[in-house]
């Protein structure tokens, strides 16, 4: 060992501890320098992380670790009033496969093909690759769903699936309306009612691992979905059924554009029957384009010439502007007016207003019309519901359009009168008339009788809108419409032996569907009727839309009416009075029909 | 050998035991909270660990109380034999994650990087103790030591463990540091450096496997490929940010639960810790580490011959380099080398070898005292 080396201050000798501040203490605290620079660097990037990106990264660990899975509740049933089930959820078989197992997705495509209406080529698509779930069928036919399994191929499985069912077919197909595939409501009933009949839905967070594996964390409580509410109707399936019937033979002779009929009772607003045609089966609604299954009778506004003078007359019979048995002069058929002369198909000179009415006079009605004025016929039909929605529970209810006077031309009013130049839903129509049936109480027509759910019914209780006449003005106008069904009324092919039928047909020409004025040839016939005409049990519409042939509402619409009518009364226990004297027990109000029980409390 | 001391116990760097045994304590937890769930046969990664732990302790206890310059005497034998393991491994090692790392003896799978990057910080120390001259190393003096660093660090790099190999070229330069290079030496080192760099760079890149390759690549850009190459990275970060500042709690952090964190119990075991604990939790972590570090720093400043400094700051400085660069990988500010977390990574040889030069460190740390005694 020589000296002690310069430059390095290392001695190998030992020597007693001291602190040490040459160049060996320099390197070193340059050397706690850098790691502090280090540990610096570390701080701040973990305060990035940790402090300032925490909230971002976090969520972004949420997302690729929770997964929500839905389940819903059993969709409710829909009843008729009597309890008939018309829609209803059933588990039906869905082929799925797992595309990774299957063997020979070739093989297994072909197979498949000869049992489920899919194409073989597009079933090999789906089998083939490395993923492991794919739809086969969803919904298959039970029978064909056990041949399929019964092949037992490797990879092919079959799951039961809800799916909703309506027993009846097209029996309703428009109101119903339909459900998807994933428990939705889409149309009518269906949609309007979703929220209650979809039933509680239970979202449950479970974990995904990294593999994609579910992993239902710790502590989760699983509760079962709510059951979806229950609906019962008022809708009277036997009702329906004649209404069915008899539309499905109406279209078979006068092969209109469209029908409908609406079946309403009068004193509490219930619809007892609906039913329109094109026909619509919510079974199969995605065969349909959207404007198969709109339903019509309060979609679609249409002139309802001359079943609005029930409402002009009721106007006027209520204001005292005229009475039914003062005499009209209808000018032989020819009234000039300024905006157009005023014409009758059958020309009358004095005839009384309620011979007006049975004999639908354009030239009587416009006369009492005048007597009115604009404010008050339009303050009447207002009052009667019109250019308003009705307020029924359904979806895309149109109010008709009912001009205000201020922009009425000088022929508006006549127009107006006889059910032209405003348009109306077949329903706004069938309510007003419910009003003059039942003395005068405008009722809001509903569909839906009963919600129940988990045990509790809520009955849906009438509701009337307003007064709209006096009793008597009301019963006063039925009587004179009997007259129309009559031998030399405009309906007697609405007549039905041994009851009163109040009526009123319509035959309006229609606006062309571009430009002004009227289609050629082209008609709405319809007809409206009230029976028993003393204390009416049903009110009834029959619309037709452009019928071939004959196009009088009174050849056309009339005889469906008499056709479900008479049916339906004798099943309502609404029996004939063969003989006055006789039928003294059956006055009307004394034999309730079973299905209508609960008005005569209420 | 040695005679068990009473000044043993009333010498011995207890502050740094005391650190080993908490970041031990904190590691075995960690490894536990993410293998927990694991259902394989065999005993529970933890436990195994745990076994690891006691040996190790065992190991530091042996290395405490050995005499670090007899230790030095045998550097040779050890730097030899570790050379010897290296080329073994090259040639018949078992391969396993695309690199052959692992030799068997007996029942055991050893890591011969492992006990080579503690060999050449021995020889290292040794040498360049030795042969200091007074104006500091001059560019001749340094080939030779030169070579005991590059040698290891062409066989570790060609199994390959990057950063191992990476750590050995680390430790050489700031125990040449730290011994003394003379001024101008430094300058045509550096010079030359730089000169060589290039024709270096297109060695070391060509010699990289293509998921190293890819590593580096990635760095750079991790969302280039989230489900590939940059998924360790991201899920990495994803799970330190979603600890928070507070930390999800013990057992729970559903980064490292649901596996979406790989490698949670060895080269990513922080990023569990991190998601666990959050932002508290870590600095009471880094903290244990940086004391750690801290107290080999201040035994080196300390020692009582230049042998004792070079030993400590080499130990230091490797414990330092594996401490920084998991922390930068694991953070996202650095490539994916493959670098555990020295005493919390699940791993037997990476810490038996740890606690043996954590040992060494605490027997420099005694060797002052008892020499006074002398």
């Amino acid at each position: 060992m020589t000296a002690p080396r310069k430059g390095s201050l290392f001695r190998r000798a030992p020597r007693p501890r001291v602190s040490n501040p040459g160049p060996l203490g320099g390197r070193t605290a340059l050397l706690g320098v850098c790691v502090a620079a280090a540990f610096a660097v570390v701080l701040v990037q973990l305060t990035r992380l940790q402090v300032v990106q925490a909230g971002g990264l976090s969520a972004r660990a949420e997302r690729q670790h929770h997964k929500t899975i839905r389940l819903s509740g059993e969709r409710g049933t829909i009843t008729d009033r009597n309890g008939r089930i018309l829609a209803k959820n059933m588990d039906v078989p869905s082929i799925t496969a797992d595309p990774a197992s299957v063997e020979n997705p070739r093989a297994t495509a072909r197979k498949l093909a000869r049992l489920l209406p899919v194409s073989d080529r597009s079933l090999e698509k789906r089998l083939k690759g490395n993923r492991h779930f794919a739809w086969i069928q969803r919904h298959a036919d039970p029978a064909a769903a056990e041949r399929v399994m019964a092949l037992n191929l490797p990879g092919i499985h079959q799951v039961p699936e809800s799916r909703r069912f309506y027993p009846k077919g097209k029996l309703l197909g428009h109101i119903l309306g339909f459900a998807g595939s994933d428990n939705q409501g889409l149309s009518g009933i269906e949609r309007a009612y979703d929220s209650q009949l979809k039933g509680g839905e239970v979202r449950l967070v479970m974990q995904r691992d990294a593999l994609g594996r579910t992993v239902v964390p710790t502590g989760t409580n699983y509760r079962r979905p709510d059951h979806g509410a229950d609906l019962t109707l008022t809708i009277d399936e036997v009702i329906q059924h004649h209404v069915e019937r008899e539309l499905d033979r109406l279209m078979e002779e006068s092969q209109p554009t469209s029908a409908s009929v609406i079946v309403m009772d009068p004193d509490t607003g219930e619809i007892l029957a609906m039913a329109v045609r094109p026909e619509f089966d919510p079974n199969r609604a995605g065969r349909y384009q959207a404007d198969d299954f709109r339903n019509r009778i309060l979609t679609d506004p249409y002139e309802p010439g001359s079943t609005m003078k029930v409402f002009m007359a009721a106007t006027a019979l209520d204001a005292g502007v005229v009475t039914l048995d003062e005499l009209i002069d209808c000018e032989g058929g020819y009234l000039p007016l300024r905006g157009g002369a005023m014409r009758d198909t059958h020309p009358y000179d004095e005839i009384t207003f309620a011979e007006v009415l049975a004999k639908s006079s354009n030239i009587g009605s416009t006369k009492v019309a005048m007597r009115l004025g604009p404010d008050a016929l339009y303050a009447g039909y207002r009052r009667f519901g019109f250019g308003q929605r009705t307020g029924i529970e359904l979806g895309g209810e149109s109010g008709g359009v009912l001009p205000s006077p201020d922009r009425w031309s000088v022929r508006s009013l006549p127009s107006i009168a006889i059910g032209q130049e405003l348009s109306a839903t077949p329903l706004q129509i069938i309510t007003a008339a419910s009003a003059v049936a039942n003395g005068g109480r405008l009722m809001r027509p509903y569909l839906v009788k009963a919600v129940e759910k988990d045990g509790e019914t809520i009955t849906v209780q009438p509701i009337m809108v307003r007064r709209v006449m006096s009793e008597e003005a009301a019963a006063k106008l039925r009587d004179a419409l009997v007259a129309v069904t009559e031998a030399d009324g405009t309906a007697p092919k609405a007549a039905l032996p041994g009851y009163r039928v109040a009526g009123k047909t319509g035959t309006a020409q229609k606006a062309r569907s571009e430009g002004r004025g009227y289609a050629k040839g082209k008609y709405v016939a319809s007809f409206l009727g009230m029976v028993p005409a003393d204390n009416p049990r049903l009110v009834m519409l029959v619309v037709v839309d452009e019928p071939e042939g004959r196009y009088y509402g009174g050849t056309v619409a009339a005889p469906v009416f008499r056709a479900v009518a008479g049916p339906a009364l004798h099943y309502l226990g609404i029996h004939p009075r063969t003989d006055r004297t006789v039928v003294v027990a059956g006055e009307p109000g004394m034999a309730v029909p079973a299905a209508t029980a609960e008005r005569a409390n209420g | 050998m040695f005679t068990v001391d009473r000044r043993l116990f009333i010498h011995m760097d207890w502050r740094l035991v005391g650190l080993i045994a908490a970041i031990l304590f904190v590691g075995i937890t960690t490894i536990y909270s993410v293998t927990d769930q694991w259902s394989h046969g065999g005993a529970p990664l933890f436990l195994k660990q745990m076994i690891w732990a006691v040996a190790g302790l065992m190991v530091f206890t042996v290395l405490a109380a050995f005499d670090y310059h007899r230790l030095l005497g045998y550097a040779h034998y050890i730097f030899g034999f570790s050379i010897l393991l290296l080329t073994a491994v090259l040639v018949l090692g078992k391969v396993g994650m695309g690199a052959q790392r692992w030799v068997q003896v007996g029942g055991l799978n050893i890591q011969p990087s492992e006990l080579a990057r503690l060999a050449v910080v021995l020889l290292l120390a040794r040498y360049l103790a030795d042969r200091v001259p007074p104006e500091g190393f001059r560019f001749r003096d340094m080939l030779i030591p030169s070579a005991f660093a590059f040698i290891p660090f062409v066989l570790v790099l060609k199994q390959p463990d990057l950063g191992s190999a990476l750590m050995i070229l680390f430790v050489f330069g700031v125990m040449l540091l730290i011994s003394g290079v003379h001024p101008r030496s430094l300058m045509t080192g550096g010079l030359s450096g730089l000169l060589v760099l290039p024709f270096f760079w297109e060695w070391f890149w060509n010699s990289l496997h293509t998921y190293q390759r890819n590593r580096l690549v990635t760095f750079f850009n991790p969302e280039a490929d989230p489900l590939g190459t940059g998924y360790h990275v991201i899920q990495s970060k994803i799970a330190i940010g979603a600890g928070g500042i507070a930390g999800q709690g013990f057992l729970q952090g559903s980064q490292s639960q649901l596996k979406f964190l790989p490698e949670g119990h060895t080269d990513f075991i922080f990023a569990v810790f991190a998601e666990q604990w959050g932002f508290l939790g870590v600095l009471v972590l880094i903290s244990l580490f940086a004391a750690l570090i801290w107290r080999g720093m201040d035994t080196a400043m300390k020692a009582k011959d230049l042998e004792g400094t070079l030993l400590a700051a080499g130990i230091t400085c490797m414990l330092t380099f594996y401490v920084f660069v998991n922390l930068a990988m694991t953070l996202g500010m650095a490539p994916v080398v493959g670098v555990p977390l020295p005493l919390m990574s699940y791993g037997g040889t990476a810490l038996v070898t740890t606690m043996a030069a954590l040992g060494i460190l605490a027997n420099v740390h005694l060797q002052r005292h008892i020499s006074l005694y002398r």
